[in-house]
């Protein structure tokens, strides 16, 4: 019985221990007030604009405004922010809570430039014939990347540019607007 | 010899008392992630299709048509925001994290309804180290996983020990995943 009132009390330790650490020892990214994210010397880019514009900052800080569409299932890293007119895909280290689908809010984060060129197109193809050839990847999976090899190859012509560039943002902070 | 087999039985015993519940925490969620392609791990979900009459087009949307298809549908206390993915489709985001969709041409919608896996949810959410906290106990884990492998070959002797049919066991478990390696 003494056994079991000392293993109670450890156990009662340890859960008070827990709960104090637990809300400053979190990494889960949490939502920060609106006076403290919002900076007027940094850029704010519409969702509907930021494909044209994120070149323009690659590697600063930007604010983007949207709907959370969805968290990624596998461990909540990325998130797709939308309105009606875009969308852009935020990636963070640490995970978004599920709770924020659905919610309009504004992200501070790093626009990040995702290169397409011709060199991509040939490693993609290479890797692609490999990983069908040793009978990892299926006949569906294949005819997709050859499909999406093609678009980027039809888009860079068409474009007439060497490369394309896709944009995303690395995720700093968010305030959730009420 | 002695000391260590004495040794290695008590660790292996209080190390093993101590990570009961980390053991069936990975254990479940590895069984559930291993079939994501077969279910949702982490929720249970429910589709329900419905007509609507309500005008839900783009130029004449207003906060309170969407509240009353949620009345028809589901519940307007628990509206979120919606918007408009690609015309003519409208999207309504509620709490919790179901949807409804609708084709607003048409007036045909779903309802995708999200229900948290009991359990599963909750060790998931803990198999994708939510936190830096949990990211050390869980290597501590992953490192004791290995102590409790090692000292499980000193705690036995004779013909059930390491060198009797202790070691066919090991050595079965080697071998196996060096076969799906090399040949599967």
């Amino acid at each position: 019985m003494t056994m079991i009132k000392k293993l109670l009390t450890i156990v009662a330790i340890a859960a008070l221990f827990a709960s104090c650490t637990g809300e400053g020892g979190s990494k889960e990214n949490s939502e920060t007030s609106l006076s403290e994210t919002i900076q007027t010397e940094i850029p704010v880019i519409a969702l509907h604009e930021f494909d044209a514009k994120a070149g323009d900052f690659v590697d600063k800080e930007v604010y983007v405004e949207g709907i959370v569409d969805h968290v990624c299932k596998h461990g909540g890293k990325k998130l797709l922010l939308v309105s009606d007119e875009g969308d852009v895909h935020v990636e963070s280290d640490t995970r978004f809570k599920d709770e924020l689908v659905g919610s309009e809010v504004v992200i501070t984060g790093l626009v990040t430039e995702f290169r397409v060129d011709e060199s991509y197109c040939l490693k993609m193809e290479e890797d692609n014939i490999k990983s069908h050839s040793e009978g990892e990847t299926d006949d569906e999976l294949f005819d997709r990347k050859i499909a999406q090899i093609e678009y980027y190859r039809d888009s860079m012509n068409t474009a007439g540019v060497d490369h394309l560039s896709y944009y995303s943002l690395e995720y700093v902070s968010h305030v959730e607007k009420k | 010899m002695k000391k260590l087999r004495k040794w290695s039985r008590i660790l292996h015993r209080d190390i093993g008392f101590f990570f009961i519940g980390a053991t069936i925490i990975y254990g479940l969620s590895g069984i559930a992630l291993n079939h994501m392609s077969d279910w949702n791990p982490n929720y249970s979900i429910d589709i329900d299709e419905f007509v609507t009459d309500i005008k839900l087009d783009k130029a004449g949307i207003t906060d309170e048509k969407v509240l009353k298809l949620l009345d028809e549908v589901d519940n307007r206390k628990n509206y979120k925001k919606y918007y408009f993915p690609q015309e003519p489709y409208l999207k309504i985001f509620l709490k919790g994290g179901s949807t409804v969709y609708v084709n607003t041409k048409t007036g045909n919608g779903e309802k995708e309804t999200l229900r948290k896996r009991a359990v599963f949810y909750q060790v998931n959410y803990l198999h994708y180290n939510p936190d830096a906290w949990w990211m050390w106990f869980s290597d501590i884990f992953a490192g004791a996983l290995i102590f409790l492998a090692i000292t499980s070959l000193f705690m036995v002797r004779g013909k059930k020990g390491a060198w009797g049919r202790g070691g066919i066991y090991t050595a079965l478990g080697i071998i196996i995943p060096l076969i799906f390696l090399f040949f599967l």
